[in-house]
């Protein structure tokens, strides 16, 4: 092979591509169970669309195409826009429920490589109401319990409450990205001389500067951040957290629940509640999501939804850490060895126990001796023989094997 | 109490570490500063202190491999590392800065060559400025780019300044201070939230005593 031709991340794609289908499996049928719904969308986008969008996917990280006539195309570098986009030209009933699997491309940072990672998310169309807020985080909650993990927490925060609060300090475009940076990384030693040199009251101020200590239990954070005195419209905000918490405790869900109200997501159309999932031993949320309710309008219409994706890759990062993928599954349940003069009866019993279901690999005479398996059938020239974990059996028709077979598996 | 690990920078941070430790009444029994052991473990088991490569704490920290980090600035900034950075522990103090020898003139107008340890830094800090310039990375020995002409300027953490004056360099402009910080792994804070939290605070209330 020429050396240049190497792609690392092509190290182990058989392996870790059936695991990721168990891992695809299983969220697939769990958004199932809550109504949704599949769908795909082209991988190559306008990137004009994009372009007008605010501040929404930096145009530098995007992957850009030129087609001959000159307009320039971009490999798909979000979900949540494009599936907008498609709604707007759709007539949405209230409700509507949709899933995807997809891969999203961005240029990673200056290393000048395409990095392509595969999300599974969902989106819900409809109005904003605390069971459907509700019922997302938990739909999040129950695939990271289907996959077996037991030490995980989703944090809850609001982008529109914080974007409400910042909106009051009247700062420049650079003194926000500045403040957020301090408060995503909690730096409060550089987050207070930063503070005083802004021309802030000083009642927001303090509040601002108590931001990454609104987190926590949900009950404390509630109480912590009454004793600022919110404005009416940022209390009704406050109000439907707590809603959303108490129909999550009808759920029993609430060991998993953390509140963070300095939570800042990067993707900047969230408007309402958004939230994050953390597993033990990974530093990067697994699952985020939140209500963007506003993304519509953007492309001039009002469509209300709330949402959540998946990071395959980071999800598979912690499968693994927590010892929870899947073993591969053996290649074949039956391995048939067969006789040139034999050979129509043995690949017409093969045709057989395969519309059974049965996974049949057959080979003329152990020609194939690498591949092993725990249940082999042999057609010499003057007999059958099904071979099943040690024992033989000779037969002469197929149906007596899949009896056998049947009795045997019900035994184990 | 639930345990957590601890990962700290090997050389003084370690040792000025194990002092605010014993302050705050977390004690590393097996702990002297000439051991070359690098695993070791509080009198109640709870922490698990491990002593790595500056350089590599916020990547023990960022990956999850340690859930807290003691470590310096520097090295954080120039990682990029995706933690929370909670809190100033108030040691290790000094300053970024830029240094050269005496007269050089930052803002000519070609771009001028920056030796440095910390290229992120460096390149952060000159865009901001919407300056032009050329990095040469090096591993250590940076003062002596300057002065055989491998670049104009370094950008190099400067604590006294008498590695700069017997080179014969001087500070040329200050980028930011520099000093020790906590850092601690963002799922570590969400899910071990009962055992790093009092420990935060502990040590919060060590510093300011």
């Amino acid at each position: 092979m020429q050396p240049f031709l190497i792609n690392s991340s092509y190290s182990n794609v058989i392996d870790d591509f059936q695991q990721q289908e168990v891992l695809i499996n299983k969220l697939k049928h769990r958004f199932k169970t809550y109504g949704y719904r599949q769908i795909k969308i082209p991988a190559f986008e306008y990137y004009d669309m994009y372009a007008s969008i605010n501040g929404i996917v930096n145009t530098d990280d995007m992957v850009k195409v030129m087609v001959p006539k000159g307009k320039v195309l971009v490999l798909r570098p979000d979900v949540t826009i494009p599936i907008t986009q498609v709604m707007v030209n759709h007539p949405t009933t209230q409700n509507d429920r949709y899933f995807y699997i997809m891969d999203i491309f961005r240029y990673h940072d200056q290393a000048n490589q395409v990095n392509e990672r595969t999300q599974a998310g969902i989106e819900h169309f409809g109005k904003k109401s605390a069971t459907t807020d509700a019922e997302v985080i938990a739909l999040a909650i129950h695939t990271l319990q289907d996959m077996g993990f037991i030490d995980f927490k989703m944090e809850i925060g609001h982008a529109g409450l914080f974007k409400a609060l910042i909106s009051l300090a009247g700062l420049s475009k650079q003194e926000l990205i500045h403040l957020q940076n301090f408060i995503q990384s909690k730096n409060i030693a550089e987050l207070e001389p930063y503070l005083n040199s802004l021309e802030i009251d000083d009642p927001l101020k303090e509040l601002i500067r108590n931001i990454p200590f609104l987190y926590g239990l949900p009950g404390d954070v509630i109480n912590a951040i009454q004793k600022y005195g919110l404005q009416e419209n940022m209390q009704a905000e406050l109000q439907h957290l707590i809603d959303v918490y108490d129909i999550l405790k009808a759920y029993q869900l609430t060991d998993y629940i953390i509140f963070n109200l300095g939570l800042i997501n990067d993707m900047d159309y969230y408007s309402d509640i958004i939230f994050q999932g953390f597993i033990e031993f990974i530093g990067e949320p697994v699952v985020m999501g939140g209500r963007y309710d506003q993304l519509g309008k953007q492309f001039g219409a009002s469509i209300p939804a709330i949402g959540f994706a998946y990071d395959l890759q980071l999800l598979e990062r912690a499968l693994q850490r927590h010892e929870l993928l899947a073993t591969p599954t053996t290649i074949s349940d039956i391995i048939v060895y067969y006789h040139p003069s034999m050979q129509k009866k043995a690949l017409t019993d093969t045709l057989h126990l395969r519309k059974c279901g049965y996974v049949v690999l057959s080979f003329p005479d152990q020609e194939n001796s690498l591949t092993t398996s725990a249940c082999t059938i042999h057609y010499q020239k003057d007999s059958c023989t099904l071979i099943n974990k040690g024992n033989s059996y000779q037969f002469h028709d197929i149906t007596e094997v899949q009896e056998l077979l049947v009795m045997q598996e019900g035994e184990v | 109490m639930e345990a957590f690990t601890l990962a700290v920078a090997k050389g003084r941070t370690a040792n000025q570490t194990i002092h605010l430790m014993k302050k705050i009444g977390i004690i590393f029994n097996n702990f002297t500063s000439s051991s070359r052991k690098l695993v070791f473990y509080n009198s109640d088991k709870t922490i698990r202190l491990l002593f790595v490569k500056a350089v590599d704490v916020p990547t023990y920290v960022e990956r999850g491999a340690a859930d807290v980090g003691i470590v310096g600035k520097d090295n954080v900034l120039e990682s990029e590392a995706d933690v929370y950075d909670i809190l100033d522990l108030r040691i290790g103090q000094c300053t970024f800065a830029i240094a050269g020898k005496p007269g050089e003139n930052l803002n000519k107008e070609k771009p001028i060559t920056i030796a440095t340890k910390y290229p992120t830094i460096t390149h952060n800090y000159f865009s901001k400025k919407g300056k032009a310039i050329h990095i040469v990375k090096l591993n250590g020995s940076v003062e002596l780019a300057p002065l055989i002409g491998l670049a104009d300027a370094i950008v190099d953490i400067v604590e006294t300044g008498n590695t700069l004056k017997e080179n014969g360099l001087v500070v040329l402009e200050e980028v930011e201070p520099i000093s020790t910080r906590l850092i601690i792994n963002k799922a570590s804070f969400a899910i071990k939230s009962t055992s790093i939290q009092p420990f935060i605070e502990k040590l919060r209330l060590g510093l300011e005593e």
